[in-house]
């Protein structure tokens, strides 16, 4: 017998004695405390802002309790994009606490980089968060993620000493031309086309397994709804008042942003005393009016699949103290981060937030962003990028209906 | 007659001047517009102006408040800028001797399976490097050299692979007449002493030439240099950690900190290349020409 | 010339000289002593007895050596090589919390089964000349001459085997950083190694020639008309980013070294200076100064030259032009420096009966300086243009490879070169799989490219052209 396969024997074996000492456990016989927790070091990824409140907030923890005496944490500015693709690439080498935005998870989890939480944990997601939050964390009937916000979506951020009359599109970009100012939205992303293929009735939505893999599809832009709202952004990108673009701190010459709540002190900064938000305006196609919508999308906290019996219980209270509501009140008062905890959303200064109230307000109009292929947002990209070229500026709606239905196909072949 | 001609000719030949003149001026401007816009925009407040884009070039009012902020207790840049210094001095010195060793071997010596070494680095050199990348990572990681070790892996793996660049130094080489080495090996010299005492010496802007190159490389790895330190920000050089502030939603406003940050690591660079250009040009031009 | 009917030829002198080196080992075994043919098992038995302790110490250290290494390592990875693993990992729920139980990790498996094959290689190689040095030392004794001691051997390093001295790492660094992973990578393009086979979670496996039907298949699912869009590009810009760079670089050089022309100094180190500021500082500075709403569209709105923002990064074709132009930016000054030197270089006199002959400055630049520059700097050109299909920077740092389009798979863009869609493909997409055939398409485009330049240059076709 080598080495290896001995090593793997040995770890085969350690963990069926784990786990006999755990089902002794779950029928009473062995209380928690007769876990082994060993000692270590935890790693954590988080977005830069929130680096030094997780470090204090998880050492807070850890000293709690004195069962996780002999851990540490390493807490790394990893932004949410980067975490995703790192743990990817190394599952080994990754954090084993993480923070991601929500279309990154089914990705994750085929990927074998997000531990299922079972049992409590998942009650604990399903009972204490919005529901939309609390399903952004499943693939299939499994949960994956504690909720960490629910702010990931977008609305409009507008200078109110340019911008007359917030609630038209035609407005906007009427009020911005003459002024010589922009309009900025990224079109050319899967997140934010869908405020006018949802506004006018379309549907984009998969189904993934508890595996992560896509297994249906529900995509209606090939449709008559679908040629409107692909009109109305053909028309929006001819304007000499749109620009491409969803970060205020690259934007130079703008009036009017969609953007979401991490941007809302850059939008401070950018626009001074002219600084306001609002919900996404409406579009007029041909008479009728449509209200914009789009994503309502979460940031989820997410844990490594774990070897260790003992690791995998801490990291795990970690991460849910971690999203707990205590704790994302305090983010919220120290980086503004939108709860996804119910208890913390009915909080009175959370509820007076004007940038999180303007995204409540258009919550109303969006859909809880469910889980999307990796390829779904790269198609979208080429789709809005040959929109953004000129590719479709003089095409009869019949060619419009045929581009969607290319669109539409190849988006339904990333699923099963 | 024959003076008309001269006078007409020295006239035409000053209007070509002239025309030179004006080219060359209009060439410095596109040349250096990017460079002073960038010290310009470092001097914008990020604190009280803006840190973010701007569609204007010269800041409303001159502040050093980028500068401070990177080296101000905020923000790891120093640690970085160190990280970086170390790679590209310990790049400079080790790359140097292996592509030293290597050009020499392959100039002053023949042996057997000479050429099909030469051939075999030549092809290997048309493999596109990016593809080997998720593999590198892998192997350093057996040896722990990522993460907290990405500084010493950074270096090992561009200094193994360096002695595939021996063409340019080579070519320098085989310009020394070998008559000096037949010359030395009759007073009963050894190769090594042959290459150490008569032969380097005659080698200045080759090696400076290598040095340079190789120490300026490191400045401008971002790619494997991010895989490698695999989010651990203290293995970070400088090419990640600024790159991470224009490319990455979190760092909204970092602009004009992006823009410090650059021109700092611009200015060392700068200032030795341009002390050293002389051998650069002489060892570009001896060694690339004779190949 | 003889290179090219040397292939079949060093096919045949490969057996013949296998076959001699067989009956070498035959001989040696045959005719030596008892020392040598214990040699055969034990490495450097023979060495030791004969004093040779260095050698003999070498030997048999690195025959424990490999020893142990397959014993403890290597020959698990070998065995599963084949399959590239088949332990599947699972999950075990049946506690508080999942525990994972990774199974075979397939990439470490190719990994290391590739490197044991090298071990075996290379040991088999040292036991042949364990053997080697067996004969020889029959044949000294036979001969009555003394063996090479260890001091003799130490200093033979330095001075007959210096070569080999000097080679010794570098050669070791290039196996193990280049050779290794690039074999690796050719391994991967014929397994299934993609974001659903990720190790260590699942496995992969071998698909034999999949990957490269799906390049060149021609469906809406497959890659063939992407590969070639962007194959096309990657020429064009090649071709631009080298001799557009060349002949206005040669042009500035000129410019600046005519006579009469002051302060040659300084609008040199005004050209330098872009080679030693980091292209991630300044091409990220152009991306900007060029986006919609960037400093050069700003100031061309407000001037009236136009109405609207020129979309200079989402329109393909002004995207494309706006790359070669910046890249003109970055390349004159190093195009400028070579020739500058080369310029100085061109004998004087060449010029001078030139003008005696009655040629303007037009037909001396086509007659004499622009033969001489491509005559020395044709294998430059030549490498330039090889490094130019694979420049990933100045392409990634501007524009990423987009504009993107739906015609394009794979989320390739219109200003992508192959390489920089094979990294958005491993980085992005963890598409290993695919990003493993276009880098074997890359090397394939680059040889055949360089190998039919390099037959056309003057420098290689005629050697004694300007001597």
């Amino acid at each position: 017998m080598n080495r290896i396969s001995r090593r793997e024997f040995l770890r085969g074996s350690a963990a069926s004695l784990a786990t006999l000492a755990l089902t002794g456990a779950m029928t009473g016989v062995v209380s928690a405390d007769e876990i082994e927790y060993g000692e270590g070091t935890i790693t954590i990824w988080v977005a830069d802002e929130v680096t030094e409140f997780t470090k204090t907030k998880a050492e807070e923890f850890l000293a709690s309790n004195e069962n996780y005496s002999g851990y540490t944490v390493s807490v790394e500015s990893v932004g949410e994009g980067d975490a995703a693709s790192n743990m990817i690439t190394d599952v080994e080498a990754g954090a084993d606490i993480y923070g991601f935005a929500q279309d990154q998870m089914a990705r994750l989890v085929s990927a074998g980089a997000l531990m299922e939480l079972t049992g409590d944990y998942a009650t604990f997601v399903a009972e204490n968060n919005d529901s939309g939050a609390a399903s952004a964390a499943m693939s299939g009937e499994s949960t994956y993620a504690f909720p960490l916000t629910s702010d990931n979506g977008y609305f409009l951020y507008y200078d109110s000493t340019v911008i007359t009359d917030p609630t038209t599109l035609e407005q906007i970009l009427a009020d911005c031309e003459a002024a010589g100012k922009g309009f900025y939205m990224e079109i050319n992303s899967g997140w934010y086309q869908p405020a006018f293929f949802f506004g006018t009735g379309c549907t984009a939505t998969y189904e993934s397994d508890e595996t992560g893999a896509f297994v249906g599809s529900d995509i209606t832009y090939a449709t008559d709804e679908g040629v409107v709202a692909f009109k109305k952004i053909i028309e929006l990108a001819g304007s000499s008042a749109f620009y491409n673009g969803s970060s205020v701190g690259d934007a130079t010459n703008a009036a009017a942003v969609v953007s979401g709540t991490w941007d809302s002190s850059a939008a401070k900064e950018l626009f001074g005393d002219g600084y306001a938000c609002a919900k996404l305006p409406t579009f007029t196609v041909d008479d009728t009016e449509y209200q914009m919508s789009g994503f309502g999308g979460f940031k989820l906290l997410g844990v490594k699949p774990q070897t260790e019996v003992g690791k995998a219980v801490v990291c795990m209270e970690l991460a849910e103290y971690l999203t707990s509501a205590e704790v994302q009140l305090e983010r919220y008062n120290e980086v503004g981060w939108g709860p996804s905890n119910i208890e913390a959303q009915a909080d009175d200064a959370v509820q007076a937030d004007e940038a999180l109230s303007a995204l409540a307000e258009q919550l109303a109009y969006t859909i809880p962003q469910g889980q999307y292929p990796d390829d779904f947002w790269t198609l979208s990209t080429s789709f809005g990028d040959d929109i953004i070229a000129g590719n479709y500026n003089d095409s009869s709606d019949e060619d419009l209906l045929a581009a969607l239905t290319t669109f539409q196909e190849t988006l339904q072949s990333y699923a099963g | 007659m024959n003076e008309k001609k001269l006078r007409s000719k020295s006239k035409h030949d000053r209007m070509v001047n002239a025309v030179i003149y004006i080219v060359l001026i209009l060439i410095s401007i596109v040349w250096l517009f990017p460079f002073v816009g960038l010290v310009l925009q470092s001097f914008r407040s990020y604190a009280t102006e803006y840190g973010g884009m701007v569609a204007y070039m010269v800041p409303k009012e001159f502040s050093l408040d980028n500068y401070m902020w990177l080296f101000g207790s905020e923000s790891s840049f120093p640690r970085w800028y160190l990280n970086t210094l170390i790679i590209a001095i310990f790049v400079a010195i080790l790359n140097t001797i292996m592509i030293v060793a290597v050009a020499y071997a392959l100039s002053r010596s023949r042996f057997a399976g000479r050429t099909f070494m030469m051939q075999l680095w030549l092809i290997l050199g048309m493999f596109p490097g990016f593809l080997t990348m998720i593999c590198l990572y892998f192997l350093l990681k057996q040896f722990g050299l990522t993460q907290q070790g990405a500084i010493p892996g950074l270096i090992l793996v561009t200094c193994a692979s360096s002695g595939m660049g021996y063409y340019v130094c080579k070519g320098y080489f085989d310009t020394i007449p070998k008559a000096l080495d037949e010359a030395a090996r009759i007073d009963g010299a050894s190769n090594a002493r042959i290459m150490m005492t008569i032969i380097m010496p005659l080698t200045k802007p080759i090696i400076i030439y290598t040095a340079l190159t190789a120490f300026m490389a490191p400045w401008c790895d971002y790619v494997f240099a991010s895989y490698v330190a695999f989010g651990y920000s203290d293995s970070y050089n400088v090419a990640v950690a600024l790159t991470r502030w224009v490319w990455t939603n979190d760092y909204q406003g970092y602009y004009t900190r992006f823009c410090a940050g650059g021109v700092l690591v611009a200015i060392p660079v700068t200032i030795l290349f341009m002390c050293l250009q002389k051998y650069y040009v002489e060892g570009v031009t001896g060694g690339a020409v004779k190949g | 010339m003889s290179e090219k009917k040397g292939l079949s030829s060093s096919v045949s002198r490969g057996f013949t000289r296998f076959g001699r080196n067989l009956a070498e080992i035959g001989t040696t075994f045959k005719e030596g002593d008892w020392t040598a043919k214990l040699s055969f098992v034990i490495m450097g038995f023979g060495q030791l007895v004969h004093k040779q302790f260095l050698r003999g110490v070498l030997f048999l250290g690195l025959e424990i050596l490999f020893i142990y290494y397959m014993a403890t390592f290597g020959a698990a990875y070998l065995v599963k090589l084949p399959t590239l693993g088949t332990v599947e990992t699972y999950v075990d729920k049946s506690g508080i919390v999942p525990i994972t139980v990774y199974g075979d990790n397939s990439f470490l498996i190719l990994l290391y089964g590739i490197l044991t094959i090298f071990v075996i290689a290379a040991f088999i190689f040292i036991w042949r000349m364990n053997v080697g040095q067996q004969r020889q030392i029959q044949k000294l004794k036979e001969a009555g001459r003394p063996l090479p001691t260890s001091i003799q051997d130490l200093k033979s390093l330095l001075n007959e085997h210096f070569a080999a001295t000097l080679l010794a790492i570098p050669n070791l660094g290039i196996f193990v950083f280049v050779i290794l992973p690039i074999i690796f990578m050719i391994c991967i393009a014929f397994t299934n190694y993609d974001a659903n086979h990720q190790s260590p979670t699942n496995l992969f496996w071998w698909v034999g020639f999949e990957n490269f039907k799906n390049l060149f298949s021609m469906g809406t699912s497959g890659y063939g008309s992407t590969f070639f869009t962007v194959l096309a590009w990657t020429l064009v810009w090649a071709f631009f980013a080298t001799f557009l760079n060349f002949f206005l670089g040669l042009g500035v050089a000129i410019m600046i070294n005519k006579k009469g022309i002051k302060f040659k100094k300084l609008w040199r180190t005004i050209l330098v200076v872009t080679i030693a500021v980091p292209q991630f500082v300044s091409l990220l500075y152009m991306y900007k100064l060029f986006a919609n709403d960037g400093l050069v569209n700003t100031w061309l709105l407000n001037l009236g030259i136009i109405k609207s923002y020129i979309p200079f990064w989402s329109n393909a074709m002004y995207a494309r032009v706006l790359i070669i132009l910046i890249n003109v930016w970055i390349g004159i000054p190093y195009m400028m420096l070579m020739t500058t030197g080369i310029l100085m270089n061109i004998p004087e006199d060449l010029y001078e009966s030139a003008r005696i002959d009655g040629a303007n400055a037009w037909q001396m630049f086509r007659s004499i300086t622009l033969p001489y520059m491509f005559f020395v700097l044709g294998p430059y050109l030549l490498t330039s243009f090889t490094g130019n299909l694979n420049n990933f920077n100045v392409i990634y740092l501007l524009t990423q490879g987009n504009p993107t389009s739906m015609s394009l798979s794979g989320g390739a863009g219109y200003t992508d070169l192959l390489i920089t869609w094979l990294y958005k493909l491993t980085v992005n997409d963890t598409n290993y799989r695919m990003a493993a055939v276009i880098g074997i398409m890359v090397f394939a485009v680059t040889a055949i490219i360089s190998l039919v330049v390099y037959r056309l240059l003057p420098s290689v076709r005629d050697e004694e052209g300007f001597q």
